[in-house]
């Protein structure tokens, strides 16, 4: 990176950073620190609770008063979840599904948002009232459908029969399109006039001035592909397409009463894998040089 | 649908003729352009079929006498809707709902925009702040449910109580107050849970919200000597209007089908039951009438397409007229 631009990053960083401490006197200052600090416990307690539950002894789960740290560390919830259930298979199955799902649903989500937005077509405002009214229809509804139709194909306990049906997207479409909405049309315009297609305003202008946007759109996808239960549940018998959140409820029933400490850790170790994708992807959610763009 | 969404001004008009250019060439430009545009197409026409085909299948269901023991299909007309209107449970359902989606979505929408305008700035441990920030979002569903149930609301051995009695313990107080959470406000609890695990799901979109203020023209608010709360209200809020919209809208459109919580704190007691809960249970645990609960369900499209626009048109002109 050139001196030159770093220093009109720098410069953003630092107009941002006044923008946003500017809020403060000390009295707000300490007012935000203070709401900070209680919305952490708020948001916190509940989580420490899940990871502390996973790490403790059958009897010391339900003690009154509560226990806040175990008195019997044990990984045995751990050894449970990971053993007492096929959790590789259904690792290997989320890792596929989530994966194959969450790469299609971004790319069609960018096309199709990006169709819906900045081309012109006949029709293009109703096209896009009807993929919204799509992404209304609760997902007991159209799993009626969907099951009826991907029995008949023989696809049940297949990786297409879990994917295809949930391939539709529309939130993203929906998102994307929004975004590349709010970009100045001054920007658009100069890159139609400069010659570049479809294609390359999507991917040298479009894209590079909606990356925020993009990773909150790819994060939520991952996450809600992730944990998607409903369909997987009804489409799998077993471990050969089962999902981690369908294991969830096996390790659950095992043998009638709730078995916490392994549903405690295996809710654990299903995060993680999506935590680290949070972690990788948040960095990119600070917009660069792309924001302002266009100088007033 | 909420105004921005659908404000078509966005679109781009330019041609790729230039100005005054002869017909002929419009035309050759025009065909030019849609070669141009055909790489996308089969991705959208992807799109469009698969968002449609179950949602097209549930509204042909909804006219159709089709249950799991008749097999007959034949043309129900408005008789499945009037099935919904008239039963005293879906109706409640639809209540439910309503005050459900409103509930969480405003709460978790306003928490939203506070969390992030704080986590905007720059802070030591802002990384780790921010991940924590998002982690509800990240737990399955089901699991946060159970959570909620067993763990923190449970009268005997809920984290809550349990720290209501140990507070009381410190200060040297006899006979904790231990609600039966669940029992006493068993909305307040699946709201609770909800907003919970969705206020950083909104708290993502406000972040990219922010990240995209133009900094430039913000700067020059402030060499102009306009003060934080100007720029707040000025600035920030018309910019993150359309963030915000966005947020309550997709929201909502998640938080009316939800089921897990629902079926697991309270499993429909007590007036609980919402639209998503009363349709399961009309199509698995009861007759299995898919005709009445795809009636159902198209009612919750349309409701919730009602809901959404009134809603936020409300808030956010309340927002403007303060502005």
């Amino acid at each position: 990176m050139s001196t030159m631009t770093k220093r009109i990053r720098a410069r953003r960083t630092e107009v941002h950073n006044a923008e946003a401490m500017s809020h403060s006197g000390p009295a707000l200052k300490t007012f935000g620190y203070l709401a900070m600090v209680i919305t952490l416990l708020v948001v916190a307690v509940p989580l420490f609770w899940v990871v502390v539950t996973s790490f403790k002894q059958r009897p010391d789960i339900f003690t009154q008063p509560a226990e806040w740290w175990p008195k019997h560390p044990t990984t045995d919830g751990y050894h449970n979840a990971v053993f007492g259930i096929p959790f590789g298979s259904y690792l290997r199955n989320s890792l596929i599904i989530t994966g194959v799902l969450s790469a299609t649903k971004i790319v069609l989500g960018v096309l199709s948002a990006y169709a819906l937005s900045l081309l012109r077509f006949p029709g293009r405002n109703l096209v896009f009232i009807v993929v919204i009214a799509a992404l209304m229809v609760p997902n007991q509804i159209t799993v009626i459908s969907n099951y009826a139709l991907v029995s008949q194909l023989g696809w049940r306990n297949t990786f297409q029969g879990i994917i295809i049906p949930l391939a539709g997207v529309a939130f993203g479409t929906f998102l994307m399109r929004n975004q590349f909405l709010s970009i100045p049309t001054e920007i658009i315009e100069a890159a139609r006039l400069d010659g570049a297609g479809p294609l390359k305003l999507l991917w040298r202008v479009a894209l590079p001035m909606s990356w925020p946007t993009l990773v909150a759109f790819s994060i939520i996808t991952i996450v809600n592909e992730w944990n998607e239960y409903l369909w997987p549940f009804l489409m799998s018998d077993d471990s050969r397409t089962g999902t981690l959140p369908v294991g969830l409820t096996l390790l659950q029933t095992t043998d009638g009463i709730t078995n916490w400490g392994p549903v405690m850790a295996a809710t654990v170790l299903a995060m993680l894998p999506v935590l680290i994708v949070f972690l990788v992807l948040q960095r990119h959610m600070i917009k660069g040089l792309t924001a302002g763009a266009v100088k007033g | 649908m909420t105004t921005a969404s659908l404000d078509p001004t966005g679109a781009v008009e330019a041609s790729t003729a230039p100005p005054g250019a002869d017909p002929e060439t419009k035309r050759r430009a025009r065909r030019e352009g849609w070669k141009r545009r055909l790489p996308l197409m089969p991705a959208f026409v992807f799109v469009i079929i698969m968002t449609q085909l179950p949602f097209l299948a549930t509204i042909f269901i909804s006219f159709s006498n089709w249950t799991a023991f008749s097999g007959n299909k034949g043309f129900a007309g408005l008789d499945n809707f009037k099935t919904v209107f008239q039963d005293s449970d879906a109706r409640s359902a639809v209540v439910t709902t309503i005050e459900l989606t409103l509930l969480v979505v405003l709460i978790s929408l306003v928490l939203g925009i506070v969390i992030a305008l704080l986590l905007d700035r720059t802070f030591r441990g802002r990384g780790i702040v921010r991940t924590m920030m998002i982690a509800p979002f990240l737990i399955v569903p089901e699991a946060a449910a159970l959570v909620w149930k067993h763990a923190l609301f449970n009268v005997q051995s809920g984290l809550i109580n349990g720290s209501i009695t140990q507070f009381y313990n410190w200060f040297g107080l006899k006979n904790p107050p231990q609600p039966d959470w669940i029992t006493s406000h068993p909305l307040g609890t699946i709201v609770t849970a909800l907003v919970w695990q969705w206020t950083p799901f909104m708290m993502l979109i406000m972040l990219a919200g922010l990240q995209g203020r133009p900094m430039d023209i913000i700067e020059a608010a402030q060499v102009d000597g306009a003060n934080t709360w100007q720029i707040f209200t000025k600035m920030t809020l018309p910019h993150m209007r359309r963030y915000i919209e966005l947020a309550g809208l997709l929201g909502a459109i998640y938080i009316v089908q939800n089921f897990e919580y629902v079926y697991t704190i309270t499993s429909g007691g007590q007036n609980t039951a919402n639209l998503p809960y009363y349709i399961q249970q009309t199509f698995f645990a009861g007759t299995g009438e898919y005709g009445v609960a795809s009636a159902a369900g198209v009612v919750v499209v349309i409701g919730t397409i009602v809901i959404a626009t009134f809603a936020l048109r409300t808030v956010l002109t309340v927002l403007k007229e303060e502005s």
